[in-house]
């Protein structure tokens, strides 16, 4: 009987350990596995497992898909030049949706990484806030332009250059960013200074990947005229079509030129002179870097316009001043930019053309409108 | 008999397993390895020469923050993301009309909309013929798409080339687009082709949020609007129920639907089922297009609203200057070959 017994207490603790030993096995190979998920009676975890199910078929498809589907412009090359946008932005109503605007467009353009200078003392926390939920690679850098060489209520926009210390900083830190990180590697790459109220479209950013020295190309809507565009002989760049000041050394909008990360490490002094005349700005920095006849000319022989100088209007809160005199304006709390107070009259608009006409009347004595003309 | 000594051992190797079997399934569990998943996807990413941007939201372990930080993240470097066989499609119907600015905003609007699921683009010209322009931009976005054209009226009385300024612009334009989507998908089928219209212009900007927010929409969702009305933004006003009772506007708060076009969804099978409803072509008073259609659909206490209460701005009016063309001169100075 006692041999029994302990035979049987033997089996049990040898079963014992079997079945813990394929349970543990089972507990692992169930890891990461899809839930089956039939048992749950709630149907909102019902629906989140079937989401949840969907959503890997789509990754997988993806998966599968990535190799043959992508245009072959943007197949990955090994070690493919990093582009760095360098954006100078302010604080004023129409920021966050500017820049939501534009990091939509930058995320579509792999190995990017969009330096975003703010013309402030401090990091904002709008900024700060939408480039960590952003999803892109930045940096987030500040510096605020000097008082006389800050645009007063008033101004025209064309009558101070505006970014140059914004621009300078960028370029400050790419340049001890990449002192940190020697190698040849590291040096891959390209900069642009894009603008927060430009529009890019998706073909510019890998037309300018592959620059060398300094590429140009056409840029819409500035100057005055449709584009403005070097004009391309031979493959080189004789001379630039513009409407203004074609004198210039390099009659060239902010938006239509790409420098190599090689040669603005190579001019550790290459800078944007904030004191510089309107319209010489740009070639301020590129004088010291490069000659005409060794621009790279894009965009098919710059026939093509992929960028285009928009500007937005500035929104009419004439109401939201009028409120606020009251003490009744808009939730503030709501996040936004307390911009300059507006004084300018509204124009007919054809969109709310009879809500507007309103206003129009009330106007009649107000002071003209500035008018805005592009450099 | 047993004794009591075994019956102890016994019940000591069970009641561990019983225990553990019964809490398997449960959600105490599963998170654990989701989040041990998670990690996993995070080491691949970084380890894949492709995804070179770093995930910045820490993995979480409830459920829908899982699906969407993926969602974002992942899909960069193809086009549209694919279609799901689970999301309601958001027909989006932009109105536009050739100016200088038009591929820009065109432009960027898609850009904008290939971060979007399950998104049919409805574009409706102001033309009289589908132009190059907007056929040749359409087809090199690979969005899927709708390409409609209808003239509104010219009144050649007023300096040659102005629109009859009696209709509002971009009206016929919508109009056709809702007829256009009652022509093509039939009310039998709406649960099965589950649809939410909007009316997105192409200068305004959407927030990607703002799209996912009304996939959910069952009749009309509303939601606060950035510089319209003169004011920082509009919105509408919810009470504590969390239904819409009044309009938060200077201008005229006592429209039947005080919001602008871009400030509204409506669900494909209200717009089915009430095919009369239409925005008004004529006598239409400043501001009050968005009522002329929304009251044929709708009442006050069946809005939905959207972005936590209304509360956070998710779309903005944006405006874009008019570019002054000084230099181009009488005859043109640039090629006019050259699109722009």
């Amino acid at each position: 009987m006692a041999t029994r017994m302990k035979l049987k207490l033997k089996t049990v603790f040898v079963l014992y350990f079997m079945v813990s030993l394929m349970g543990l096995i089972y507990a692992l190979m169930q890891l990461g596995q899809r839930c089956d998920c039939a048992e749950h009676d709630m149907p909102k975890d019902r629906t989140i497992s079937r989401l949840r199910g969907e959503l890997h078929r789509l990754q997988e498809q993806m998966r599968k898909a990535e190799p043959t589907k992508l245009p072959h412009k943007l197949a990955v090359k090994p070690a493919q030049p990093t582009i760095y946008i360098i954006t100078p932005t302010y604080t004023r109503f129409v920021q966050k949706a500017e820049l939501t605007r534009l990091a939509q467009t930058f995320l579509h353009v792999p190995q990017l990484h969009w330096i975003l200078v703010e013309d402030s003392p401090h990091k904002t926390p709008l900024v700060s806030g939408f480039l960590a939920s952003s999803g892109l690679a930045y940096t987030h850098l500040h510096t605020p332009t000097p008082r006389d060489r800050k645009l007063q209520e008033g101004d025209p926009s064309w009558l101070k250059p505006r970014g140059a210390e914004q621009r300078n900083e960028g370029l400050r830190w790419l340049r001890e960013d990449r002192r940190g990180q020697p190698g040849a590697d590291t040096q891959l790459g390209v900069v642009y200074f894009a603008d927060d109220d430009n529009t890019y479209s998706l073909q510019l950013f890998e037309e300018m990947r592959g620059t060398q020295r300094v590429s140009v190309w056409p840029v819409g809507l500035v100057g005055g005229m449709r584009y403005e565009r070097p004009v391309v002989e031979g493959g080189k760049v004789v001379r630039f079509h513009t409407g203004w000041r074609p004198s210039r050394p390099f009659p060239l909008d902010m938006a239509g030129f790409a420098v190599s990360l090689k040669l603005v490490i190579a001019n550790q002094d290459a800078c944007f002179d904030g004191d510089a005349p309107m319209g010489f700005l740009e070639s301020s920095f590129l004088q010291g870097l490069v000659t005409m006849d060794e621009l790279e000319p894009k965009a098919e022989n710059c026939t093509k316009v992929l960028v285009w100088h928009t500007r937005t209007e500035k929104p009419k809160m004439k109401r939201e001043e009028a409120l606020q005199k009251q003490g009744l304006g808009s939730d503030t709390a709501v996040e936004f930019q307390s911009g300059i107070a507006m004084n300018q009259c509204p124009v007919i608009n054809e969109h709310r053309f009879l809500f507007e006409a309103k206003t129009a009347q009330e106007c009649k004595f107000a002071r003209p409108q500035v008018q805005h003309q592009s450099p | 008999m047993p004794k009591r000594r075994d019956i102890l051992a016994i019940v000591l190797i069970v009641l561990p397993w019983t225990l553990l079997i019964t809490v398997w399934h449960q959600s105490a569990i599963t998170p654990l390895l989701a989040a041990r998943k998670c990690k996993d996807d995070r080491h691949e990413s970084r380890r894949d020469s492709r995804n070179t941007f770093t995930l910045k939201e820490p993995c979480t372990s409830e459920n829908n923050k899982d699906i969407v930080e993926v969602v974002r993240t992942e899909y960069v470097y193809s086009r549209q993301p694919p279609w799901s066989d689970v999301l309601a499609t958001l027909h989006v119907i932009t109105p536009t009309y050739s100016r200088p600015v038009q591929k820009a905003e065109l432009t960027r609007l898609a850009n904008t909309f290939l971060h979007v699921p399950n998104l049919h683009w409805i574009l409706v010209e102001d033309s009289q013929r589908q132009t190059l322009l907007v056929t040749r931009l359409l087809q090199e976005t690979g969005l899927n798409y709708t390409h409609l054209n209808v003239e509104t009226p010219r009144n050649y009385k007023l300096r040659g080339d102005m629109r009859d300024p009696r209709i509002p612009r971009g009206t016929m334009q919508r109009n056709l687009a809702l007829r256009w989507l009652r022509e093509t998908f039939s009310p039998n089928n709406s649960n099965s082709q589950p649809g939410i219209v909007y009316f997105a212009d192409d200068d305004n900007t959407y927030s990607l949020d703002l799209f996912e927010e009304m996939r959910s929409t069952r009749k009309v969702s509303v939601w606060p609007v950035a510089f319209v009305g003169g004011l920082r933004y509009e919105s509408p006003k919810v009470n504590t129920l969390g239904k819409v009772y009044g309009w938060k506007t200077v201008f005229d708060p006592n429209r039947p639907f005080a919001i602008d076009m871009a400030g509204f969804a409506v669900n494909l099978r209200l717009i089915l089922f009430k095919p009369q409803a239409y925005f008004k072509l004529r006598g239409v008073k400043g501001g009050y297009q968005e009522s002329s259609l929304l009251r044929e659909l709708v009442t006050l206490s069946d809005l939905e609203p959207k972005a936590a209460n209304c509360t956070k701005v998710l779309v903005w009016h944006t405006r874009t200057e008019k570019p002054v063309l000084v230099n181009e001169g009488k005859k043109g100075f640039t090629d006019s070959n050259v699109e722009i």
